[in-house]
């Protein structure tokens, strides 16, 4: 950038990132986009199809993450064994019960672009479905990408103070009685 | 649509060939249509008809070629229109500079040429009293040339870069009065088709010391400050694009970098990793910081850590000399102040 030699300035561009992201409560399509956009090396100004400049991505905490809506249930996934009568099909739960990296990696699969750099892709890209990862991957890690979405937090992680300090509408007397 | 064949009239008589080059349409004589329906497929060449030798000629010149190599290069001075004397005075003026005519012979003559001409004419047997060579050589030129360019180019580079040290300005100026650069900018100049040299091509050194005189010849006949001008447009614009260390090898940079901070007063480098990708892999990346008392000084790329820290120091080194890339450009304005070598000093960068 500022004033490197020829050779360290070529060598920093064309180098393979690995980043790492936490699905923990995230929603795996917005996991599957950022991981899509860095394998592809889409996010770099010397991106080209051809050139094979896309990053290595670590996706941990597959196991916990949190589709919106009733996906869980209506979400089916279908597979075939190409035997008569092999048409598989089931729903979100059963799957990720299966196997928990599955619905990242499904997503991820369906993001990239349908050619033979496809599979290249998806060999970099590293789904655990904890947060413990192998010293290996650890060694290598470059940088932590921020969750795409904002976790909110459940009743019982406010403190007292900022659960009185939360403003009502109105205060019920003391001998009110719900339904 | 109507139906048409094209036909290609070939006879022997010339004048019945139609336009040559074209296919035309035949239905243009017999149904009167007004359009022609062209193929533009074939060339148009000025001739009247395709020659039957040409092919046989050309591909016996393409064997000859193929056996014997392409034909030596030869000056331009035994090239047709050529005219020694309104070539030397448009060199001149295309420079826009006054050269005095004389000075500027005399610069482009060489020893070497002076003796193989007084070689040829014994030869000839040519009486040396009949036929004097009256040539003045260049070596006197091109001492003064060499000199003065020296001189410029080291006020230059002070002057633009205040804060280098005398070894850089001597391996800026070596660079810029090396063969390959001044040879470079001789040759795109003319200079080498006006040099009178025993050999061609003139070689390297031959055309270093012209063009070296020329600078001199030009020096002696509009002043230093025309002769300036001509260097910094011409020499100094060579360093585009280069690298401070590309040109000035220092094999130790974090001892240089150690000596210049501890010559400002400042704390010792301290390296530290700030970054790094792919560290168990075969291609890994480390970015090191180094730190001047917990304030970053520069921060560099490379293979393994140590590398990265040399790079590192390299770095610092030309942010310290003011040598990077984003400094603010050399001025090469008309209205730019001239430089008196030696008198002023300013920094322009």
């Amino acid at each position: 950038m500022s004033s490197f030699t020829k050779s360290a300035q070529q060598w920093a561009t064309f180098a393979r990132s690995w980043y790492l992201i936490d699905a923990r409560m995230q929603p795996p399509g917005k996991i599957a986009t950022m991981c899509a956009i860095r394998l592809q090396g889409k996010h770099k100004p010397i991106y080209h199809a051809l050139s094979d400049v896309g990053d290595h991505v670590v996706v941990m905490n597959s196991r916990h993450i949190a589709f919106s809506g009733n996906k869980w249930e209506q979400k089916m996934y279908s597979s075939h064994t190409q035997y008569p009568g092999g048409f598989k099909q089931v729903t979100a739960t059963q799957l990720h019960s299966k196997d928990p990296k599955a619905i990242v990696k499904l997503a991820v699969y369906g993001m990239l672009p349908r050619n033979l750099s496809r599979r290249t892709m998806m060999q970099r890209l590293h789904l655990f479905p904890e947060d413990d990862l192998p010293e290996d991957i650890l060694l290598n890690l470059t940088e932590e990408l921020p969750q795409p979405r904002e976790i909110p937090r459940r009743l019982n992680e406010y403190s007292q103070e900022e659960r009185e300090a939360f403003p009502t509408l109105w205060t019920p007397p003391e001998d009110y009685r719900r339904k | 649509m109507v139906a048409f064949r094209k036909v290609f009239i070939v006879t022997h008589h010339p004048k019945t060939v139609m336009a040559s080059g074209y296919i035309v349409n035949r239905g243009v004589l017999t149904f009167g249509i007004h359009y022609q329906h062209v193929s533009r497929n074939v060339l148009l060449t000025h001739t009247r008809e395709k020659k039957r030798w040409m092919k046989a000629y050309t591909l016996l010149m393409e064997r000859k070629l193929k056996i014997e190599g392409p034909p030596p290069p030869k000056p331009r001075a035994q090239k047709p229109n050529w005219d020694y004397h309104a070539e030397v005075q448009a060199f001149s003026s295309r420079l826009k500079e006054s050269f005095s005519p004389e000075l500027l012979k005399t610069a482009f003559v060489n020893p070497c040429y002076i003796q193989s001409e007084q070689e040829r004419r014994q030869a000839l047997g040519v009486d040396s009293e009949m036929a004097a060579l009256v040539l003045g050589d260049n070596i006197q030129l091109h001492r003064q040339g060499l000199v003065f360019t020296k001189s410029f180019l080291s006020d230059w580079c002070r002057a633009s870069f205040p804060s280098l040290p005398s070894m850089g300005v001597v391996a800026i100026v070596a660079h810029l009065t090396s063969h390959p650069v001044v040879c470079l900018v001789a040759q795109n100049l003319a200079i080498e088709d006006l040099t009178m040299s025993a050999q061609f091509p003139v070689p390297d050194e031959v055309l270093h010391s012209t063009f070296l005189a020329v600078i001199g010849a030009l020096h002696e006949s509009s002043g230093a400050e025309r002769a300036g001008f001509f260097l910094r447009d011409f020499l100094v614009t060579q360093l585009v694009g280069k690298d401070l260390f590309e040109m000035w090898s220092v094999v130790n940079p974090m001892g240089l970098l150690v000596e210049e901070l501890s010559k400002r007063n400042r704390a010792l480098p301290e390296p530290r990793l700030t970054r790094s990708a792919g560290a168990g892999t075969v291609l890994p990346l480390y970015f090191v910081g180094l730190y001047s008392d917990k304030k970053l000084l520069a921060e560099a790329p490379g293979e393994t850590v140590l590398a990265a820290e040399e790079e590192a120091a390299r770095v610092a080194l030309r942010k310290l000399y003011g040598y990077t890339e984003n400094r603010r450009p050399c001025d090469f304005s008309a209205a730019a102040q001239p430089q008196a070598p030696g008198l002023q000093s300013f920094s322009s960068s």
